[in-house]
C-alpha cells in the first residue's frame, strides 16, 4: 500500500513507540468491551432460543428478527441510540449487545432444534428434570453450534465497536476519528492504520481464544 | 417384440445399429501412483452386443468406462470405435456420439424432461420439430406417457422414472453406443428388476453396442451378452459369456467374485422366451363357463387362462373353479403369476414359489398372453444349460492386459 | 406404469411463500409513511427544515442508492467471475489463499477503511474513496457464495454433462451457474445488505448519503437528523434486503 514507503514507515514505528501506552489502552478497552459484551450475548442469545425453540412460530419471529437486526446497519442503530442514551459507553455497550446477540441466537435456536429427540427422550425417560435435560443434554450437544455463532458475532461486533467510537464509545475506533479529525495533518494516516491493524489483530487474538474455548469447553464425545 | 425362441447373442433378425469398439493397450496413470489404474486393457466389444463391466470396487472398470468416451483421457494406448480411430478427435464431438448414463440417470434438476433429453440433438443442430418428434419417439420407448412426462422437472419422478428419462437422454441422437455407469445402482430391487427387463426390451430392439460397469454379478449374468471381470488395475481376470463364467471361471478370483450359487445364477442367464412354453385353453369375460370347462377337459387342461379384449391375462381358474361358475368373470386375480417373455428363467421361477402355481402365464408384446410356463421347463433348462456351458465357445472377443505376459498368448 | 409416481408438486411460488415478502415491504412503506408524517407534522427549527425537506433528502436517498449500485456493479463484476475461476481445474489451489484475503478484508473495521483510503495519499477521496472500501468489504460474500454454489453442484451433473459432449463453458453456463445461482443470489443479497449499510459511512469522507444526517445530528446535537437519518438508513437497508430477496424468489431455477 501507498503509505508504507520509507518515510512513513519510520513516521509509523515513531508514532506507535511515542503512543504505545495509549494504543495499548485503547485496544484493551476495545477487546474488554467486545469480550464482555459477548458473554452478555451469549447468554442472551442461549436464554431466548431455550424459551423460542419448542415452538415453530416462535422460532420463526425469532430467525425473522435475527434476519432484520443485521440487516440494520449499526451506523444507524448508533446513532438511533443517541437519542434515548446519549454519548459514551453505555450506547456503545447496548448496540455492541444487540448485535452480537443476533447470530448467537439464530445459531442456537438451529443448534437445540438440531438435538435427536430421542436422545432428549430417553434422558426424559431416566427420570431428568425438563430443566436438567436442557442443562445436561441439550445444550452440550448444541454447543458446537452455538459457538460457531460466538465466534461469527466476536468477528463482526469487532468492526461494530470501532464505530461506536463515533458516540464516544472505547476502545481502537477513537484512533480512527482521531485520524479523520486531523485528515492530512501529522500522524493522521499513522493513527487510522494503527486502530485498523489493531481491530484486524484483536479479531484474530478473539477468534483463536474462542477457538480454544471451544476445544475446552466442547464434550469429547462430539468434538471434530 | 419376437415371442418365439431367439438366441439371444447372434443371429437376430434385426438390424444391428451399434458399432464394435476396441480399446488397444490402454493405460490410465495418474501423478503420484505407482500402479497404474487401468493397466494395458485391450479389449474388443462387439457391435450391438451387451458387454458388462464387473469387479471389486476400485479395480478400474469405471476408469475402463470412461476412458471410452474420454471423459478421462488414456495415458497410452489407442481407442477405435468401429473403423475409425477415435485417440485424438475432440473429445466433446466424440461424447456427442456415445450415449452415457449415471446412477440415478444424472437429470439436471433445472431442466424439463423435455429439455433434458433435447440437449444433445439441440447440440448437434437439429431442429425444433425434430427434436420434438424425437422427445415423443424416445418417452414412447422407455414407456413413459409423453403428454404426461414431457413437462415435468426430475423432482417430480419416481428414481425409476428419473433413470427411464436419463437411458431416453442418452438415446437422443441415436448414437451408435451407450456407456452406463452403475445404471440401476439408486432405485429399489424391484424397480431395478424392472428397469432391467425394459433395458432388454429396448435393446432388443435397438441392437446398440452397450457397455455397463455394475457390481452386481446378477445384473452381470442377466443384461450381459459378454461379461468382463475385472481385478485391481483393470486386469481382465476372465472375458467370456455369462454361461461359461458360472460353468467354467477362469481361475480362484472369479470364483469367488460369482459368490456362491452359481448354480442357481444361471437361472438368470436364460429368458423365458428360450424355452418351450405349454399352450393354453383361453377364455374371455362373458364366455359360457361349461363351455370353458369342457374345451380344457378335452385338451387334458387342468386350467383355463381369462384374457381380455387386447389378449392380457385377468385370471387362471381350475376345472374345479369353472364347476361353480356359469360364466367367466370380468374381474382381474391380482394372485394370478405372468412374466414377461423377456424375464429371466430365475425372475419365472420367484413368480411361481410366490403363488405357489408351479408354473407361470408368459405374456410378450404390450402383455398379450402368449403360453404357460411350467416348473418342470425351468428344471430342464438349468440341466441343458449347464451342458452347453462346457462346449467351447469359438469367435469369443479378445479382451487382455499388455503388460500380461500369460494372456499375451492367446492375444490374436 | 407400476412405479409409485411422484406427486407433481406445484412449481409455482406459493402464496405461503410470498407472504413473508408482502409483510416485509408493507412493514417499510407504514414505516417510511409515518416517519414522512412525523417530519411534515414536526415543529421544525430553521437548522432541521435545512436538512429534512422533501428535496435534499431526496438527493440524500439518491447518492446513497448511487454509492450501493456502483459498489454492488462492480463487486460483482470482480466477485464472480474471480469465484468461477477459482473453481475451474487448476485455478483450484489459489481458492484458499484468496478466500484467505477476502476474509482479512471483512475482518477490517469497515469505518478505518473508509477513512484510511480516503486519507492515503495516490487513492482517491470521496466518491470513489468510498466505493473502493465498500467493494473490499462486500467482495466476500459474493466470491464466497459464488464458489460455494459451484462446488455445491452435484458432480455427477457436472459428469453427465460433459459426458452427452457438452463443452466446458457450456456445462459452466448451462449447468452449473443456474444450479448456483440461489446460493450465488444469497451471497449477492447478503454483499447489498453489507454495501447499504457501509455506505452510510461514506458521509465521513465526503461521499455522500444518508450518513450525512447521522453525522450532522450527532455533530450538531440535532435529534431529529440524528433520527430521521438513522431510520432513513435502516429502511433504505431493509427495502434493499426485500428487492434482494424478491429477485432470489423469481430467478430461482424452475424445478429445484
Amino acid at each position: 500500500m501507498s503509505y508504507e514507503t520509507d518515510g512513513v514507515g519510520n513516521n509509523m514505528g515513531e508514532f506507535v513507540t511515542g503512543r504505545v501506552g495509549e494504543i495499548a489502552f485503547a485496544s484493551v478497552q476495545h477487546l474488554s468491551l467486545v469480550a464482555q459484551s459477548l458473554v452478555i450475548a451469549t447468554v442472551l442469545g442461549v436464554g431466548i432460543a431455550a424459551l423460542v425453540y419448542r415452538n415453530a412460530t416462535f422460532s420463526a419471529v425469532a430467525n425473522g428478527v435475527t434476519a432484520i437486526g443485521l440487516t440494520i446497519p449499526a451506523f444507524a442503530l448508533i446513532g438511533l441510540m443517541v437519542a434515548p442514551l446519549g454519548f459514551g459507553v453505555t450506547p456503545a455497550v447496548v448496540v455492541v449487545v444487540f448485535y452480537a446477540v443476533l447470530p448467537i441466537l439464530r445459531n442456537a435456536v438451529v443448534g437445540l432444534a438440531g438435538v435427536d429427540q430421542a436422545v432428549v427422550e430417553s434422558a426424559r425417560g431416566i427420570g431428568m428434570s425438563r430443566f436438567r435435560t436442557f442443562w445436561r443434554v441439550e445444550l452440550p450437544i448444541a454447543w458446537p453450534v452455538i459457538l460457531s455463532g460466538v465466534r461469527i458475532s466476536g468477528q463482526m461486533v469487532m468492526g461494530i465497536a470501532a464505530v461506536a467510537a463515533f458516540v464516544l464509545g472505547p476502545g481502537l475506533g477513537g484512533l480512527i476519528f482521531q485520524g479523520l479529525s486531523r485528515m492530512g495533518g501529522a500522524g493522521s494516516i499513522e493513527s487510522i492504520v494503527t486502530a485498523v491493524v489493531g481491530v484486524i489483530v484483536l479479531a484474530l487474538v478473539l477468534d483463536l481464544a474462542l477457538l480454544a474455548i471451544g476445544r475446552l469447553t466442547t464434550p469429547k464425545g462430539i468434538r471434530v | 417384440m419376437s415371442d418365439t425362441a431367439t438366441a439371444r447373442s447372434e443371429g437376430d433378425e434385426r438390424t444391428i445399429t451399434g458399432k464394435a469398439i476396441r480399446l488397444e493397450g490402454v493405460t490410465k496413470r495418474y501423478p503420484g501412483q505407482q500402479r497404474p489404474a487401468v493397466d494395458g486393457v485391450t479389449l474388443e466389444i462387439p457391435a450391438g452386443q451387451v458387454v458388462m463391466l464387473v469387479g471389486p470396487s476400485g479395480c478400474g472398470k469405471t476408469t475402463t468406462l470412461k476412458m471410452i468416451n474420454r471423459l478421462i483421457e488414456p495415458t497410452e494406448g489407442r481407442i477405435v470405435l468401429g473403423e475409425e480411430d477415435v485417440t485424438d478427435i475432440d473429445g466433446d464431438d466424440l461424447r456427442r456420439r456415445i450415449g452415457y448414463v449415471i446412477q440415478a440417470g444424472g437429470l439436471f434438476p433445472h431442466m424439463t424432461v423435455a429439455q433434458n433429453i433435447a440437449i444433445v440433438p439441440k447440440m448437434l443442430g437439429w431442429d425444433d420439430a425434430r427434436v420434438k418428434e424425437r422427445t415423443t419417439e424416445l418417452l414412447d420407448l422407455v414407456s413413459l406417457d409423453p403428454d404426461t412426462y414431457r413437462d415435468r422437472y426430475p423432482k417430480e419422478l419416481s428414481g425409476g422414472q428419473q433413470q427411464r428419462v436419463g437411458v431416453a437422454r442418452a438415446l437422443a441422437a441415436d448414437p451408435p453406443v451407450l456407456l452406463m455407469d452403475e445404471p440401476f445402482g439408486a432405485v429399489d430391487p424391484i424397480t431395478r428388476q424392472r428397469l432391467q427387463d425394459e433395458l432388454i426390451r429396448i435393446q432388443h430392439e435397438l441392437r446398440k453396442t452397450i457397455v455397463i460397469v455394475t457390481h452386481d454379478f446378477d445384473e452381470a449374468v442377466k443384461l450381459g451378452d459378454w461379461i468382463v471381470v475385472f481385478r485391481e488395475g483393470a486386469h481382465i481376470a476372465q472375458y467370456d459369456t455369462p454361461e461359461r463364467i458360472l460353468a467354467e471361471p477362469a481361475d480362484e478370483f472369479v470364483e469367488s467374485f460369482i459368490g456362491s450359487g452359481a448354480g442357481l445364477k444361471q437361472l438368470g442367464l436364460q429368458r423365458v422366451r428360450d424355452v418351450d412354453l405349454a399352450e393354453a385353453v383361453t377364455a374371455r369375460p362373458g364366455d359360457s363357463a361349461a363351455d370353458a370347462l369342457a374345451r380344457a377337459e378335452a385338451a387334458g387342461h387342468g386350467h383355463v387362462v381369462v384374457v381380455d379384449e387386447r389378449d392380457r391375462p385377468l385370471s387362471w381358474p381350475s376345472r374345479r373353479a369353472l364347476q361353480r361358475m356359469t360364466s367367466i368373470p370380468e374381474a382381474a386375480d391380482p394372485k394370478t403369476p405372468v412374466v414377461g417373455s423377456g424375464a429371466t428363467l430365475n425372475d419365472a421361477l420367484d413368480e411361481m414359489l410366490v403363488s405357489s402355481a408351479g408354473a407361470a402365464l408368459v405374456t410378450g408384446h404390450r402383455g398379450a398372453f402368449v403360453g404357460v410356463i411350467t416348473v418342470e421347463v425351468v428344471m430342464a433348462a438349468i440341466s441343458a444349460v449347464r451342458a452347453a456351458a462346457s462346449d467351447a465357445m469359438a469367435g469369443a472377443p479378445v479382451g487382455t492386459n499388455a503388460s500380461d505376459p500369460a494372456a499375451r498368448g492367446s492375444d490374436g | 406404469m407400476a412405479e409409485a409416481l411422484a406427486s407433481p408438486t406445484d412449481l409455482a411460488p406459493t402464496r405461503r411463500a410470498w407472504r413473508p415478502l408482502v409483510v416485509q415491504v408493507v412493514a417499510i412503506l407504514a414505516a417510511a409513511a409515518a416517519l414522512v408524517i412525523w417530519l411534515l407534522t414536526a415543529d421544525l427549527s430553521p437548522v432541521e427544515r435545512e436538512t429534512l425537506n422533501a428535496r435534499s433528502l431526496l438527493q440524500l436517498i439518491g447518492q446513497h442508492l448511487w454509492l450501493t449500485v456502483v459498489g454492488t456493479v462492480i463487486v460483482l463484476a470482480i466477485a464472480v467471475p474471480l469465484g468461477v475461476l477459482l473453481t475451474r481445474g487448476p485455478m483450484r489451489r489459489f481458492a484458499g489463499g484468496v478466500l484467505a484475503v477476502a476474509n482479512f478484508g471483512q475482518a477490517a473495521p469497515a469505518v478505518g477503511l473508509i477513512v484510511l483510503i480516503a486519507a492515503a495519499p495516490f487513492l482517491p477521496d470521496g466518491f470513489w474513496a468510498a466505493i473502493i472500501a465498500l467493494v473490499i468489504y462486500a467482495a466476500l460474500p459474493v466470491l464466497g457464495n459464488t464458489m460455494v454454489g459451484i462446488r455445491g453442484v452435484d458432480q455427477r451433473l457436472v459428469e453427465a454433462g460433459r459426458g452427452m459432449g457438452m463443452t466446458a463453458p457450456a456445462v459452466l453456463f448451462r449447468v452449473e451457474l443456474p444450479l448456483a445461482v440461489p446460493v450465488m443470489l444469497s451471497g449477492v443479497r447478503t454483499a447489498l445488505v453489507l454495501l447499504v449499510g457501509t455506505a452510510a459511512l461514506a458521509s465521513f469522507i465526503n461521499g455522500g448519503g444518508l450518513g450525512l444526517l447521522i453525522t450532522t445530528g450527532v455533530n450538531l446535537y440535532e435529534l431529529r437528523v440524528l433520527v430521521t437519518g438513522a431510520l432513513l438508513t435502516a429502511l433504505l437497508a431493509l427495502l434493499i434486503d426485500w428487492a434482494g430477496r424478491v429477485v432470489e424468489h423469481v430467478a430461482r431455477p424452475k424445478g429445484m
